[in-house]
């Protein structure tokens, strides 16, 4: 099996389609992989439980995915509030060398039972940190495409700057290259604790 | 003239796109240049796209005041020469029903994508559920044949769209494309092809030279039923009247409506070889044959591949073309099949019914019935090691 699966899920407007569109973006237009995206198509995607999802195939000679749907275990999930946390149970994520990862916001979920359970879990507080660095929360989908980038691993640092260069204004390019790295540089020192608690 | 053709054609290689917006971008490619409808989830990104995209091209983008006045712009654009499509869900094709029948009558040719959702009444209106497919045969009084394509992928809704286009102008009847509220809103990407690429796949619609001046007839010395270019409102190249009751090759009423029945038939059926497209996945030895269409085609690539290296022998006969209905085709694939499993979107399982009259119930057929939500390779899996046991 080849198939990488992701998963964000979190609060309409946070940017969680967002983010599923850019990695989509990345591994399908400027990487060449089999991918296809779905999102949450309701009054949720406009403020309430919200979810994008991505299917990657890493066989680059697959040409097309045939089950469009994330299938659990996943890969890679990211969970970005509260009611979306409550559900999260630990076999949600694979429990692999390279891949399972999980990734939440301790500045918009309070209680995260499973997360305490799972191997490869990094609590960010993205929210905090985009508003106090940045200026705004917005910036905070930048530093999650940073995080995904390094420890995902299924596209190279251009492909995601050119995508990130696809959607975000002109006008605020730098700040978001700068929230891109800040999340480059958590999820390699987060790989490099990985690597000591191995040792 | 250079700004149509600028745009028209999106740059030639990959393109990320939502169903929705690949569907609308074939019937751009394919030479859409009338759009009439009214928004409906899930389907609204169609006349969104539409409402920038035509007027860049010359063409017409109109949101009407309801579905009735919708289906009327289009069947009225396509008979002064634009090709002209609608988008609309199931409530909408509920109400369009009255205009498509008198566009299957007037042999009108036009495209109409229907986004399912689902139903009866308002329904859920944002989960996939293929429970138009009656309706997408039967839209309307009286007898007439319509041409169905089921896409799976956000390629095949751009690349579908185009073949839709090319139906229409060739057998003048309603072409139907099938998608639903799952698939018009994935995001796949779509290999555009250039534009020579293109154009060499589509049919134009030209003023005919004067021979085609007519409706379509049965040619009395070969049996075989003639389909003209479709004419053009306005022009010297149109037959005498367009009615609404029985009509001749030249337009006018006619006193023989069994002859006219037969031919709106006959002149879909008796092309069924080229109207009816169909894939087939590991049939050489299947003694399992899944008959899916659409969304549940894709689960059902897994649970076949699964399936085998379990080593159960079962394999995928594809509908893209559901209406109408490939009966010798089908009878053909699975006369040696111990059984037939048919997974889909609705719980009826309206080809299920299809495919036990063609083996005139000689073949189990086992149905997998799912409503708003898409089947699960594991589903489909499970009935196929329970089938073969």
């Amino acid at each position: 099996m080849t198939r990488y699966e992701i998963r964000v899920v979190g609060f309409g407007g946070q940017g969680v389609i967002t983010l599923s569109k850019m990695i989509i973006m990345a591994s399908s237009i400027y990487e060449g992989l089999a991918a296809t995206q779905t999102e949450a198509y309701s009054a949720a995607a406009r403020g309430g439980k919200c979810w994008g999802e991505v299917v990657i195939d890493l066989d680059k000679n697959i040409e097309y995915i045939d089950y469009p749907k994330a299938l659990k275990p996943y890969d890679f999930l990211i969970v970005l509030s509260e009611e979306s946390a409550n559900g999260v149970k630990v076999d949600f994520v694979k429990n692999e060398e390279n891949t399972g990862f999980l990734i939440w916001d301790p500045s918009t979920i309070k209680k995260f039972r499973a997360a305490k359970k799972i191997n490869k879990v990094l609590g960010i507080p993205i929210q905090k940190l985009a508003v106090e660095k940045f200026g705004n929360i917005v910036f905070g989908n930048s530093i999650l495409f940073g995080i995904f980038t390094i420890l995902s691993g299924i596209f190279s640092e251009e492909s995601a700057l050119e995508t990130l260069r696809k959607f975000v204004p002109n006008s605020t390019l730098d700040k978001n290259l700068e929230a891109f790295e800040l999340g480059k540089q958590e999820a390699m020192n987060f790989l490099n604790q990985i690597k000591e608690e191995n040792n | 003239m250079d700004i149509e053709n600028s745009k028209r054609f999106l740059p030639e290689g990959k393109h990320l796109m939502m169903g929705n917006i690949a569907m609308s971008e074939g019937a751009i490619a394919a030479g859409l240049k009338f759009f009439g409808g009214y928004p409906i989830t899930p389907s609204t990104e169609v006349i969104e796209h539409l409402a920038v995209r035509l007027p860049q091209i010359g063409g017409v983008c109109m949101q009407m005041e309801d579905e009735l006045a919708s289906i009327n712009a289009v069947i009225g654009a396509s008979l002064v020469g634009a090709k002209a499509m609608t988008a609309t869900s199931g409530p909408g094709i509920s109400l369009m029903t009255e205009t498509i029948s008198m566009a299957a009558n007037l042999e009108v040719p036009f495209v109409f994508c229907d986004v399912q959702r689902n139903g009866p009444g308002t329904g859920f209106v944002t989960e996939p559920h293929h429970n138009d497919i009656g309706l997408m045969r039967f839209a309307g009084n009286g007898e007439f044949q319509v041409i169905t394509l089921a896409p799976m992928s956000c390629q095949e809704l751009y690349d579908l769209t185009i073949t839709a286009f090319n139906f229409a102008e060739t057998y003048r009847c309603p072409v139907f494309i099938m998608s639903d509220a799952y698939l018009g809103h994935i995001h796949e990407v779509v290999n555009i092809p250039s534009k020579e690429e293109i154009l060499k796949k589509v049919i134009d619609r030209e003023i005919p030279d004067e021979i085609t001046k007519k409706f379509s007839y049965k040619d009395d010395n070969t049996g075989k039923y003639i389909i003209p270019k479709p004419p053009i409102m306005g022009t010297d190249y149109c037959p005498t009247m367009f009615l609404s009751q029985p009509h001749s090759s030249e337009g006018l009423p006619t006193p023989k409506p069994q002859l006219f029945t037969e031919m709106m038939i006959k002149k879909i059926t008796s092309n069924i070889d080229k109207i009816s497209l169909t894939e087939s996945y590991k049939l050489e030895d299947a003694e399992l044959i899944i008959i899916a269409y659409g969304l549940p085609v894709r689960a059902s690539y897994r649970a076949v591949d699964l399936a085998r290296k379990e080593g159960i022998k079962v394999g995928i006969f594809r509908l893209i073309t559901i209406w109408p209905f490939p009966d010798e085709k089908v009878k053909e694939t699975v006369k040696d099949a111990k059984a037939v499993i048919v997974p889909e979107l609705n719980y009826t399982g309206v080809i299920a019914e299809q495919v036990e009259r063609v083996t005139h119930l000689s073949t189990p057929v086992v149905r997998i019935p799912n409503v708003c939500e898409i089947h699960h390779p594991n589903d489909i899996l499970k009935i196929i090691k329970e089938v073969a046991k």
